[in-house]
């Protein structure tokens, strides 16, 4: 007897952009609690620390050791050129940076908030001329392609700077989601009420950090993002990278139909909804898919428990990758939750009417733009998911 | 030699029923393999023992059996047979490989479809005309069976239907070989070309064209088709690969056997009017192809058109013609086959075949990426892709039909093209784009984001159709593997017609 395709498929609700708003507003999580989705969002999360230490360590290096370098073959080694090494790497025994890049390339591209303003104003200008005047004086090949392109070096620095800087941003929110992992072990925290306010509290004390940035060029040192220059964690990078990768991200082939002379993408920029909290994650391993590679990053690493209760459910390791992908979903509506949460402009407990109303604008405004997101990853429906085997025997 | 080709699927099916208890159906189905083993084997022994170099028939073998009514057991191989013998022992072994979880009689389920292929090998090696007749009216009721016991929820209509259409196709064929007897003034029901001295001209017309009719409903020939697709639609995949992969050559083995090897002289009158159907049957199935919106009923169609095509070569009667012919019914056998394997693992797994309703299925993680890839090399191998076997059987009927039928190979051409139009829009569907096993709900923004739970396809359960793929390549990478085993025995079926109008021309009969 056939199966019946009902049986096969599933999918949460889409809460509407009020009662977002109201949860938001209440103080509530977006994510459903339930003891899987802790788990997911831990496990996940602690998988996702340490890729992201990976990637941190990889941009910093990039942007400090392989600056303005016209060839950087070995860009990814993290200055380890012994043979082992280099045989893992061309082995593909090794983490997927070119993820890392991808998502600071859509920071570079987006370039909304504070650095990106920096990186095109005078004093950015001014530290470029001085860095390319060194550099070329030492570098032939530079010298000529400067002057036939000349805005070709100052966006090469422009793309070390958020490289850098988005390593800085990712050192930070690593040791954060393995801290919440540490927590979560020791028993301190127990519910997704707990894992957002951990993050929002992680967030808040890291938000004046400053982001700076020097590269020394023939033994002589260069602030391309100087300490003067006032940029910080939050405001500067987290925000901008919240706006790039979480919301907006880039359409790439295989999850959306891509045909923008037709006007299927947006010509709009700032209307792009095409980010971590709105890509489908069922594409996930196709060809061309980016976050395929943070997922198999994230396997690479994945704790113990969340791997045997994915090997517990639909194809076990046959479709892992998309179940990471929709654990990781459900893993940034939290950070997402905690960033709302940390950036509201007065206590949710105010009792000032204007404070409210302020709130509230702010809070109608996230729920807008997250209705249209893969909202439907909220709902707790992974206690209620049987193996597919067993799910279906007896019927195919 | 050839009596074993028989005996061992005859034996085995005995075996089957005479098995004492209750065996369970995982032993009943590793008896059939194995039975089924033994045939591919001794298969390929026959394939050693014979000479392809040589045109006429080999390895004969004769035992007087009725002889008042001139019913005689003789056994014979051509490289016209030789190779439909070949692929019936290998879809036989397809079909019971991936005949799994069957619960309902399995013993008599396996041994019917060991007396379907030996049936089919007895009808491939008769070379008397009631003993073809009798292997081919032998399958009839085990298929009839095997679709209205084991087919899906219409499956009483659909039988009935086959049952009807090739019982029709049956008592037309005996009753040209009778009327042949009668005419002739004799009881001989061998194979010998029946000449203008034997029989006029509009009697051999009259004769052959209930032929055609009888083999016509079995190819099956427009307008003669609409059995076809209500039985693969309701048959077992199983039952499907085995009526498209070996059944539906049982047609065209017979028009070129008997319509071109016994009436020459008619056949020569009449083959511009065959190229013409042949050429409607063509267009006529691949257009039904394109409004299908069951996978199953799209792959149905195709075999209308693709059968066509030997009518075709079948009318040229040319030696190039001939041998694409050949061809064409070898690499329809691979190439249905395949298909229906496919559609019937898509069926499976998604409890579905509706075009309106699948898409996505290469996911790589949830769909069913490998079938998919089968299902794509497949399609391209049906459109005549270059580098597998539809490439080499369509270019060899067409450029051996080209030159005396020009406009019937044009649009034998272009019903060809329009194999690709119809299994683009399958492949576009069914593998392209978000996976969704599901019709459009009225929330399309809530249909886009259904999360699919298909069950993953087991490696064993694509080995079979693995396999068929990669004699699809095969054969289209060295065809010389088929074209040297039966080109010796198609050129000298074209100087049959050849010889007669010389003679007649010559005024010599």
């Amino acid at each position: 007897m056939p199966v019946i395709p009902e049986l096969l498929t599933r999918s949460g609700g889409q809460p509407a952009a009020a009662e977002l708003e109201r949860r938001l507003l209440a103080g509530e999580t977006l994510l459903a609690d339930s003891p899987t989705h802790v788990m997911q969002v831990v496990d996940v999360l602690e998988s996702y620390g340490i890729v992201l230490d990976a990637y941190s360590r990889n941009l910093i290096y990039q942007a400090e050791q392989q600056f303005l370098n016209p060839f950087p073959v070995f860009k990814y080694l993290d200055g380890d050129h012994s043979p082992a090494k280099i045989w893992r790497h061309l082995n593909h025994d090794r983490i997927n940076f070119e993820y890392a890049e991808y998502c600071m390339r859509a920071m570079l591209w987006h370039g909304t908030g504070g650095l990106d303003a920096y990186l095109d104003g005078q004093p950015f200008h001014q530290s470029c001329e001085a860095i390319i005047r060194c550099k070329t004086q030492r570098d032939p090949l530079l010298a000529v392609l400067n002057p036939l392109f000349p805005e070709f070096l100052p966006e090469l620095i422009r793309t070390a700077a958020t490289t850098h800087a988005l390593g800085q941003f990712w050192r930070v929110m690593s040791d954060l989601f393995i801290d919440l992992a540490e927590a979560e072990h020791q028993g301190q925290l127990a519910s997704v009420e707990a894992i957002v306010e951990f993050i929002k509290d992680g967030l808040v004390a890291a938000a004046a950090n400053p982001i700076t940035y020097q590269v020394s060029v023939a033994g002589q040192p260069f602030w391309i993002l100087p300490p003067e220059a006032g940029l910080t964690f939050l405001v500067d990078v987290a925000v901008p990278y919240v706006e790039a990768v979480f919301l907006r991200g880039t359409p790439f082939l295989g999850t959306v139909s891509f045909n923008a002379q037709a006007q299927q993408i947006s010509p709009d920029q700032r209307a792009f909804a095409y980010g971590a909290l709105y890509a489908d994650p069922l594409p996930t391993m196709g060809a061309g898919i980016p976050p395929s590679l943070l997922m198999q990053d994230m396997f690479r690493h994945l704790p113990e428990r969340l791997h045997h209760w994915y090997q517990e459910q639909g194809r076990g390791e046959g479709d892992v990758r998309v179940k990471i992908c929709m654990s990781f979903q459900k893993a940034m509506f939290c950070v997402t939750n905690a960033a709302i949460r940390g950036t509201f402009p007065h206590p949710l407990s105010t009792a000032d009417a204007a404070e409210r109303s302020a709130n509230q604008a702010y809070a109608a405004a996230w729920a807008s733009r997250l209705s249209q997101a893969r909202t439907d990853c909220l709902d707790a429906l992974d206690d209620a998911m049987p193996r597919l085997e067993v799910a279906v025997a007896g019927q195919a | 030699m050839l009596s074993l080709l028989l005996l061992i699927p005859f034996l085995g099916s005995l075996l089957l029923v005479l098995w004492p208890g209750q065996p369970a159906p995982g032993l009943m189905r590793k008896v059939a393999i194995l039975v089924l083993c033994l045939q591919v084997a001794w298969s390929g022994a026959v394939l050693l023992a014979f000479d392809p170099l040589q045109g006429g028939l080999q390895l004969q073998e004769t035992l007087p059996w009725i002889q008042g009514i001139g019913l005689t057991y003789s056994l014979a191989i051509d490289g016209l047979s030789l190779p439909l013998v070949l692929i019936n022992g290998a879809l036989s072994l397809v079909a019971v490989i991936c005949t799994r979880d069957i619960s309902q009689r399995p013993r008599v389920y396996f041994a019917l479809l060991l007396l379907i292929s030996a049936a089919v090998n007895g009808a491939f090696l008769a070379q008397n005309l009631l003993l073809f007749l009798l292997f081919y009216e032998l399958e009839l009721i085990p298929l009839w069976l095997l679709i209205s016991v084991w087919g899906g929820a219409g499956k009483a209509m659909a039988a009935t239907k086959f049952l009807i259409f090739t019982a029709v196709s049956g008592i037309l064929i005996l009753a040209t070989f009778l009327a042949l007897a009668v005419l002739r003034g004799s009881v001989d029901f061998s194979f010998l070309p029946v000449t203008s001295e034997q029989l006029g001209l509009s009697s051999q017309l009259s004769l052959l064209a209930m032929l055609l009719v009888g083999f016509g409903i079995k190819v099956p020939l427009v307008p003669f088709h609409s059995w076809l697709a209500d039985a693969h639609t309701q048959a077992s995949t199983p039952v499907s690969v085995l009526l498209a992969g070996v059944l539906l050559k049982l047609g065209t083995y017979g028009i070129l056997r008997f319509g071109l090897g016994l009436f020459p002289e008619a056949w020569a009158v009449m083959a511009p009017w065959l190229a013409i159907w042949a050429a409607v049957s063509v267009l006529y199935g691949s257009l039904a192809a394109i409004a299908q919106r069951d996978m199953k009923r799209m792959v149905a169609y195709s075999s209308v058109g693709h059968m066509g095509s030997i009518l075709l070569a079948a009318a040229a009667a040319t030696p190039v013609s001939l041998l694409g012919a050949e061809f064409q019914m070898v690499s329809h056998g691979l190439i249905s086959a395949l298909l229906f394997l496919l559609v019937g693992i898509v069926y499976r797994k998604t409890g579905t075949r509706d075009l309106e309703v699948l898409r996505g299925l290469l996911n790589p993680e949830r769909g069913l990426p490998f079938t998919g890839t089968l299902m794509i090399l497949g399609v391209m191998a049906s459109a005549g892709m270059p580098g597998m076997s539809g490439f080499i059987s369509e270019f060899l009927v067409f450029r051996g039909a080209m030159s005396p039928f020009p406009t019937a190979t044009l649009l034998c051409m272009v019903g060809s093209g329009l194999t690709a139009v119809y299994f683009l829009l399958l492949v576009n569907r069914v593998f392209f784009g978000r996976l969704a096993i599901t019709p459009t709900a009225p929330d399309p923004l809530r249909h886009s984001r259904l999360d699919i739970l298909l069950a993953p396809v087991a490696a064993r359960e694509t080995i079979p159709a693995t396999a068929l793929a990669m004699a699809v390549v095969v054969m289209g990478v060295v065809p010389a593997l088929l074209g040297t085993l039966s080109e010796s025995t198609t050129t000298a079926m074209a100087r049959i017609p050849a010889i007669v109008q010389a003679l007649a021309s010559q005024g010599v009969g």
